[in-house]
C-alpha cells in the first residue's frame, strides 16, 4: 500500500492542482510542499519496515492489469507490480528528499518577464514526482517504461517553459535525446517479452496447479523444465514483463530470440549482445555516459534551479538504476563479456567530464560536467561486478544526489541575485557572503571526495571494486583515480577564483556601500543547504547506513555473473 | 573502563574542540583551544606512564560488504605514543604563542578551530590502525593545511598557495590510494599489522604508497608547495609545515616499512637524497626569512626519507623528533622577528642581535641544532642517520656509497645557509628605515616562553647523556636502532664540514641576484616553471580543446543528426508534393508528419512531435509483433 501511495498521492495532487481555479494560486506551493513532505514520511516508513537481511523484494504489491490471450502467441500479461529491495530503496528515499528540496527552492520563483504560471509549474512538478517514484519502484518492465516515458513530459515543459534564454533548444534536445534512448529500450523490452514466460501463471494456465497460491519453487522448476524441453505448447505460455522472471535465464523460451543458449546472430553480433548494447545506450543517455552526455550541460544551464536540482539529484540516477535492474540483470552475459569496455566508458566519463569541467566559465555548466564525471564512477562500480563496486555505485548515486542538489542550489544563490553565473564575474565573495562561502566550501570539498563526507565513500569503493574485479584490467582504475585529482583541481580553482582575494564583482565593484545585491544566504536558503550538508556528513561518517540496506540484495545480485 | 576509551577520547577531543572553538567568542577561543590541547597532552602523559605491554586497539564497523568489513580501526603503540606527545606538545606551544602573535586578528576563533581540526586529523594519522583510516585522516590533515595556509583569505597569494598545497598533495594521494588498493589485493588486508606481516610487496606497491609521502612531506618532485605554504600565519608554518604535518609522510614510511622491498627502498633513498640537496641548495640564496626555513625543512625531510630508504627507521624517526623541536623553535623566532620588523625580507633586517637578544639566543641554539653541532640534539640524530646510511651503503656496494656521502655534504650545506641567514638577520648593520631599530624589541612572554622551551629541547641532554653519541639514548627503546658500524671518523668529519659551511656562510658576500646559480637557487631549480609548461598549461589546453571538441564534434554530431533529419524530411515533403502528386499513400503521409515533427526542432512545437512519436512507436510495435 505504501508504494502505491508514494506514486499516486503526487499524481492525484497534480490533478487536483490542475483542477483548482487560478484564484487558489497561492495555495499550490503549499499543496506541493505537503505532498513532498508526505512522500518523505512514506519513504521513511518504507525504510523502517524494511528487513535488511533479505535480498528479495519487499513491500510487494501486485495487481493484474492487462491480460490478453493471443492464441499461438501465448498470453499477454502486464501487471501493476511494485516493490523495493536494497537497490531501489535508497534511491526512493533520496528522491523523496530531493523532491522536497526542489519544492522549497521553488518557493519564490526568480523574477522574469514571463508570467509565473504557478498552476502549471506545480502540477507538472508533482506529476514528475509521481512518475519518478513509479519508475524507481515498478517491477513490471512495461509499467517501468510507462513511468520512464511519462517522466519526460513534465521535465520537457519544466525546462522549456521556465528555463533560461535557450530553453527551447535545451528542452527539445533533452526530450529527443532521451526518447531516442527509450526507443532502444522499447525494442529490447518487446524482444524480452516475446522471449520469456511467467512460470507462475504458466503453471496455472498449463494446469500444473489449480491456483497461483499453490505454486512452489518446485513447481516453478518443473514448469521451466517442461518449457525448456518444448513440452508446453505456445498457447499455454504466459508471456510477461515481470522483471523478476525476466532476470532468470530459465524462463527464456528455447527457440526465443533472446534466449541465452540460442544466440542468433543479428548485424554481426549475437542478438542478446545487441540487445544489451541497445538497452545500455538507452540508460547511458540518461546517466549520462560520454559521448552521450551533451544534452546534460544544455539542460542544466537552461533549467531553473529547482529543476536542475531534481534533474541532477534524481533523474540521472534512473540511468544507473536501469543498468542495475534491467541491463545488467537481464543480460548478465553481456555485462560480463563487455565489462572492460563498460568500465572503460566509465573511466572515460570520469576523466573527460573532469577535464571539461576544468574548462568552463559558467559555474552551472561546470557543475553539470562534474555530474558527468561523478556518474562515471557509478558505471565503473557497476561494471566491476564486485560487491564493493556495486554497493559503492549505489552509494555514489545517493551521495551525488545530495551533493549535486547542494551544488545546484548554491549556483542558484548567485544567479538569483545577479542573473550572472560566470565564474570570472566574482572575486572574494567570502567578504560579503561568508555563510555562502562556507556552505560552498562544504559542498565542494564533499564533492571532491574529502573523507568525512559522502563523496569520498562512493569514490573509494567504486574504485576499490573496479581494481579488485577479476573482469577488469588494472589500468582502468589507474585512469579513474585521476578523476579525484581533477575534481580537486576544478573545485578548488573555482573556489579560489570566486571566493578568495579582495572582493570584486561585475555588478557591485566595491563593498563600500551597503550590499544591495550580493546579500548573504537567506533563512530559506540555509534551511535547504544545511540539512543537505549534514546528510552528506552523516552518510560519510557512517556509510553502513546505506550499505546495510544494499548489501544483501547486491550480494545476491552479483552471483549471476560467473566466469565462463 | 575499556582500554580503548582514552584513545577515542583523545581523538574526539580536538574535533569537538574545533566545533566549540569556532562558535566561541574571540576572548575565549584561544584559551579553550589551549586547554583542550593541554588535556590531550596530560592524557598522553598518563598513557605513557602505564607502559604499553602491547598496543591498545579499538575498531568500529564502518562499511560492510557481505563478509568483508572495512572497519575504522585505531591502535596505540609506543611509536604512536611518541608522536602523540610530540603533536600535543608542539601544538600547545604554538597555540600559546598564537595568542599573542594573532592578538589583533578578528577571526581568532576560526584560527583556533582550524588548529584544533589539524590536531585531531594529525592524531588520527598517528592512531590509525589500518591504511584506510590513515588515508582518511591524511586527507583531513590536507584540509586543515588548506584552511590554515589560506587563512588570510583576502590575499590572493595565500589562497593560491593553499590551493597549490592541496592539489600537489592530491597528486601524491592519488598514488597513495592506488598503493592502498595494491596492498589490499596483495595482502588481503588493510590492517597495518596484518598487511605488514605479509612482508615486502612488489616495488610498485611500495612506491605508490610512498607517493603519499612525496606529496605530504614535500619530496622531490612535489616539493614546491611547501615554500608557498609560508603564506600562512607563521605559527602555522611552525606547527604544520615544519614540525608535524610534513613529518606525517615520514611516519607513514615508518608504519609501512615492512612492505617496502629493497628496490623500492633504493628509489626512496635516492628521492630523499635528491630532495635534501635540492632543498639545501634552494635555501642558499633565498631572501625571505621563512623561505630559507621552508627549504631547510624540505632538505631535512629529504634526509629523513633517505634514512628510511637506507632501512634506518629508528634514525629517521629520531631525526623527526629532534627536528620538530628545533625547527618549530626557528619558525617561532622568525615569527618574533617578523612581528617586530614587519617584513620577511632579510635584506631589510640586520644587526638584530642587540635589539632582540632572547630571540637571537633561541635562533642561535636552534640553528646549531639544525646544523648538527655537538651538544645539540640535531647532532645526535644526524649521526644516527648518516652513520646508518654508511652501514647500508657498505652492504649494498657499488654506487650506493654515493648516497651517504651526499647526505654528509648536505649537512655542510645546512650550516652554510643557516649561517648566512644568521648573519643577514642578526649581524651587520640594520638596513631598514620604516621601522626604527629603537622600536624593535623581543616579543612578550606568551611568545618568548614557547620559543625558549623549544630552544631548551634542542639541547642534547633530553635525548642522550653522551653529547657525542646517541648510542645509549632512551629513544632506542621505542624504535630499535639499525646495526651500524662504529665510524670513528664520521663525527670529526661532519663537525669539520659544519664548521666549514658555517665559516663560509659568515664570510661570503652576497652575489649579484641575477647570476645564474643564484636564480637557480631562488627559483628552486625552476621546478614551478617546468610544471607550468609541462603540466598546468598543457592540462588547461587539453581541457579547453576537449571542451571545444565536446561542443563542436560530440554535440555537433547530435545537432547534425537533428538538422540532417529535418533536411531529409523537407526533401521527402517535396517528393510528396511533386513526385507522388495526388497519390496519398501511407508512406508519404508519414514523411509529411516526420517533416513537421522535425521542423518542430526549430520552432519548438512539440505537440506535432509527440503525435509523430506515438505513430512511430505504434509502427515499431506493429513491426515487431
Amino acid at each position: 500500500m505504501l508504494l502505491s501511495l508514494l506514486i499516486f498521492i503526487p499524481l492525484l495532487s497534480a490533478l487536483l492542482i490542475a483542477l483548482l481555479p487560478e484564484s487558489q494560486a497561492g495555495r499550490f506551493r503549499w499543496i506541493a510542499l505537503g505532498v513532498t513532505l508526505v512522500e518523505v514520511v512514506l519513504a521513511g516508513l518504507l525504510a523502517a519496515g524494511f528487513d535488511t537481511n533479505r535480498s528479495d523484494y519487499q513491500w510487494l504489491e501486485r495487481a493484474d492489469w492487462i491480460t490478453l490471450p493471443l492464441g499461438n502467441l501465448g498470453v499477454v500479461s502486464i501487471d501493476y507490480l511494485v516493490g523495493v529491495d536494497g537497490m531501489n530503496l535508497p534511491l526512493v528515499i533520496l528522491s523523496a528528499v530531493v523532491m522536497l528540496v526542489g519544492v522549497v527552492s521553488s518557493w519564490q520563483p526568480v523574477a522574469t518577464d514571463r508570467p509565473p504560471r504557478l498552476k502549471a509549474y506545480y502540477a507538472l512538478y508533482l506529476l514528475l514526482t509521481g512518475t519518478v517514484m513509479g519508475c524507481f519502484v515498478a517491477l513490471d518492465f512495461f509499467l517501468f517504461f510507462l513511468f520512464f516515458e511519462f517522466m519526460l513530459l513534465p521535465m520537457y515543459f519544466l525546462i522549456g517553459l521556465w528555463g533560461g534564454p535557450r530553453r527551447e533548444y535545451a528542452s527539445i534536445k533533452f526530450f529527443l535525446y532521451t526518447l531516442a534512448g527509450s526507443l532502444l529500450i522499447l525494442l529490447v523490452m518487446i524482444g524480452l517479452y516475446l522471449s520469456a514466460m511467467d512460470p507462475v501463471s504458466t503453471a496455472v494456465l498449463a494446469g500444473f496447479v489449480s491456483d497461483v497460491s499453490e505454486v512452489t519453487p518446485e513447481v516453478v522448476r518443473i514448469v521451466q523444465g517442461h518449457m525448456q524441453n518444448g513440452q508446453l505448447n505456445s498457447a499455454q505460455i504466459v508471456h510477461t514483463f515481470d522483471m523478476r522472471y525476466l532476470a532468470d535465464g530459465a524462463n527464456y523460451l528455447p527457440s526465443a530470440f533472446l534466449n541465452p543458449a540460442a544466440e542468433p546472430i543479428v548485424l554481426g553480433l549475437p542478438a542478446r549482445m545487441l540487445a544489451f548494447w541497445a538497452i545500455f545506450i538507452g540508460f547511458a543517455i540518461k546517466l549520462p555516459i560520454v559521448p552521450l552526455h551533451t544534452w546534460l550541460p544544455d539542460a542544466h544551464v537552461e533549467a531553473p534551479t529547482p529543476v536542475s536540482v531534481v534533474l541532477a539529484g534524481v533523474l540521472l540516477k534512473i540511468g544507473g538504476y536501469g543498468f542495475l535492474r534491467i541491463a545488467w540483470s537481464f543480460f548478465p552475459d553481456g555485462a560480463a563479456q563487455y565489462a572492460p569496455i563498460l568500465a572503460g566508458l566509465g573511466a572515460l566519463s570520469i576523466v573527460y567530464g573532469g577535464l571539461n569541467a576544468l574548462a568552463q566559465y559558467d559555474l552551472k555548466k561546470m557543475i553539470a560536467y562534474t555530474s558527468v564525471s561523478h556518474m562515471g564512477f557509478v558505471l565503473l562500480g557497476i561494471a566491476s561486478l564486485t560487491a564493493e563496486g556495486v554497493n559503492g555505485a549505489i552509494y555514489q548515486m545517493v551521495s551525488h544526489g545530495v551533493l549535486s542538489a547542494m551544488l545546484f542550489l548554491l549556483t542558484g544563490v548567485v544567479y538569483d541575485r545577479t542573473h550572472d553565473r560566470r565564474i570570472d564575474s566574482y572575486r572574494g565573495l567570502i567578504e560579503p557572503m561568508p555563510r555562502y562561502a562556507v556552505l560552498t566550501a562544504i559542498a565542494f570539498f564533499g564533492s571532491l571526495g574529502l573523507p568525512g563526507f559522502s563523496g569520498f565513500v562512493g569514490e573509494l569503493f567504486t574504485l576499490m571494486g573496479s581494481f579488485q574485479s577479476i573482469w577488469l584490467p588494472g589500468w582502468i582504475t589507474a585512469v579513474s583515480v585521476l578523476g579525484i585529482g581533477l575534481a580537486a583541481a576544478y573545485f578548488l580553482w573555482t573556489m579560489q577564483r570566486m571566493f578568495f582575494g579582495r572582493f570584486w564583482s561585475r555588478h557591485e565593484p566595491t563593498t563600500t556601500d551597503a550590499h544591495h545585491i550580493l546579500t548573504d544566504l537567506t533563512t530559506r536558503e540555509q534551511l535547504l543547504l544545511i540539512p543537505l550538508a549534514l546528510l552528506s556528513l552523516v552518510l560519510g561518517l557512517y556509510p553502513n547506513l546505506i550499505f546495510n540496506v544494499t548489501n544483501s540484495t547486491v550480494g545476491q545480485w552479483i552471483l549471476r555473473f560467473t566466469v565462463e | 573502563m575499556p582500554v580503548a576509551t582514552p584513545l577515542l577520547l583523545l581523538l574526539l577531543l580536538p574535533f569537538a574542540g574545533a566545533l566549540a572553538t569556532s562558535m566561541a567568542s574571540r576572548r575565549v577561543a584561544g584559551g579553550l583551544a589551549i586547554g583542550l590541547t593541554a588535556i590531550g597532552l596530560v592524557t598522553t602523559g598518563l598513557l605513557a606512564t602505564n607502559a604499553l605491554a602491547e598496543p591498545l586497539t579499538s575498531q568500529f564497523d564502518w562499511a560492510t560488504f557481505g563478509q568483508t568489513p572495512f572497519n575504522l580501526s585505531f591502535r596505540l603503540d609506543s611509536l604512536g605514543l611518541l608522536m602523540l606527545g610530540l603533536v600535543h606538545l608542539v601544538a600547545l606551544l604554538v597555540q600559546i604563542y598564537s595568542l599573542s602573535y594573532l592578538h589583533d586578528e578578528p577571526r581568532q576563533p576560526r584560527y583556533f578551530a582550524y588548529l584544533q581540526l589539524f590536531v585531531g586529523a594529525m592524531l588520527g594519522i598517528v592512531l590509525a590502525g589500518n591504511l584506510l583510516v590513515l588515508y582518511i585522516f591524511w586527507e583531513l590533515v590536507g584540509l586543515a593545511s588548506f584552511l590554515l595556509i589560506g587563512f588570510y583569505t583576502d590575499r590572493p597569494s595565500a589562497s593560491k598557495a593553499a590551493m597549490k598545497a592541496f592539489l600537489m598533495n592530491r597528486v601524491g594521494d592519488m598514488g597513495f590510494l592506488f598503493g592502498i588498493f595494491l596492498t589490499y589485493i596483495w595482502t588481503g588486508s588493510l590492517d597495518l599489522d596484518l598487511a605488514t606481516a605479509a612482508g615486502p610487496l612488489p616495488a610498485v606497491a611500495g612506491l605508490c604508497l610512498f607517493m603519499g609521502c612525496v606529496g605530504k612531506s614535500a619530496q622531490f618532485p612535489l616539493l614546491t608547495w611547501l615554500p608557498d605554504a609560508m603564506e600562512g600565519p607563521t605559527p602555522v608554518s611552525a606547527l604544520l609545515h615544519a614540525a608535524t604535518m610534513v613529518a606525517a609522510g615520514i611516519f607513514l614510511l615508518a608504519r609501512i616499512h615492512p612492505l617496502l622491498n629493497p628496490d623500492a627502498l633504493v628509489v626512496i633513498s635516492l628521492i630523499g637524497t635528491i630532495t635534501t640537496l635540492w632543498g639545501g641548495y634552494s635555501a642558499l640564496f633565498q631572501t625571505d626569512i621563512k623561505k630559507v626555513l621552508a627549504f631547510s625543512t624540505v632538505s631535512q625531510l629529504g634526509l629523513m626519507v633517505a634514512g628510511m630508504g637506507t632501512g634506518n627507521v629508528g634514525g629517521a624517526m629520531f631525526h623527526l623528533l629532534t627536528h620538530a623541536f628545533f625547527k618549530a623553535g626557528l619558525f617561532l623566532s622568525a615569527g618574533a622577528v617578523i612581528h617586530a620588523v614587519h617584513t620577511q625580507d632579510m635584506r631589510q633586517m640586520g644587526g638584530l642581535r642587540r635589539a632582540m637578544p632572547v630571540t637571537f639566543a633561541v635562533y642561535a641554539i636552534c640553528t646549531a641544532a639544525l646544523a648538527g653541532l655537538p651538544f645539540f640534539s640535531g647532532f645526535l640524530s644526524k649521526e644516527a642517520l648518516i652513520g646508518g646510511a654508511f652501514g647500508w651503503a657498505a652492504q649494498q656496494g657499488g654506487l650506493a656509497g654515493l648516497i651517504p656521502v651526499l647526505l654528509l655534504l648536505s649537512s655542510g650545506l645546512t650550516a652554510l645557509y643557516m649561517a648566512r641567514q644568521l648573519r643577514l638577520v642578526f649581524f651587520g648593520d640594520y638596513r631598514q628605515s620604516t621601522v626604527p631599530l629603537s622600536a624593535i624589541h623581543d616579543a612578550d612572554w606568551l611568545m618568548r616562553g614557547p620559543m625558549l622551551l623549544l630552544a631548551g629541547l634542542s639541547v642534547f641532554v633530553w635525548f642522550s647523556v653522551n653529547p657525542f653519541s646517541a648510542h645509549h639514548s632512551w629513544f632506542w627503546t621505542i624504535m630499535p636502532p639499525t646495526e651500524e658500524p662504529t665510524l670513528i671518523w664520521l663525527a670529526p668529519v661532519s663537525i669539520g664540514l659544519v664548521l666549514l659551511g658555517g665559516w663560509l656562510g659568515f664570510r661570503l658576500r652576497e652575489p649579484a641576484h641575477d647570476k645564474g646559480y643564484v636564480l637557480l637557487s631562488v627559483e628552486y631549480g625552476f621546478l614551478d616553471t617546468i610544471y607550468k609548461y609541462i603540466v598546468i598549461d598543457p592540462l588547461l589546453k587539453l581541457a579547453a580543446l576537449l571542451n571545444r571538441t565536446d561542443q563542436r564534434a560530440v554535440d555537433g554530431v547530435v545537432n547534425g543528426a537533428g538538422v540532417g533529419t529535418v533536411v531529409l524530411a523537407h526533401l521527402m515533403s517535396l517528393t510528396d508534393r511533386f513526385g507522388v502528386d495526388g497519390i496519398v499513400n501511407g508512406a508519404a503521409w508519414l514523411a509529411g508528419r516526420t517533416g513537421q515533427l522535425l521542423r518542430s526542432v526549430q520552432n519548438g512545437r512539440v505537440q506535432s512531435y509527440i503525435t509523430a512519436a506515438v505513430v512511430g512507436l505504434l509502427l515499431v510495435l506493429w513491426w515487431v509483433l
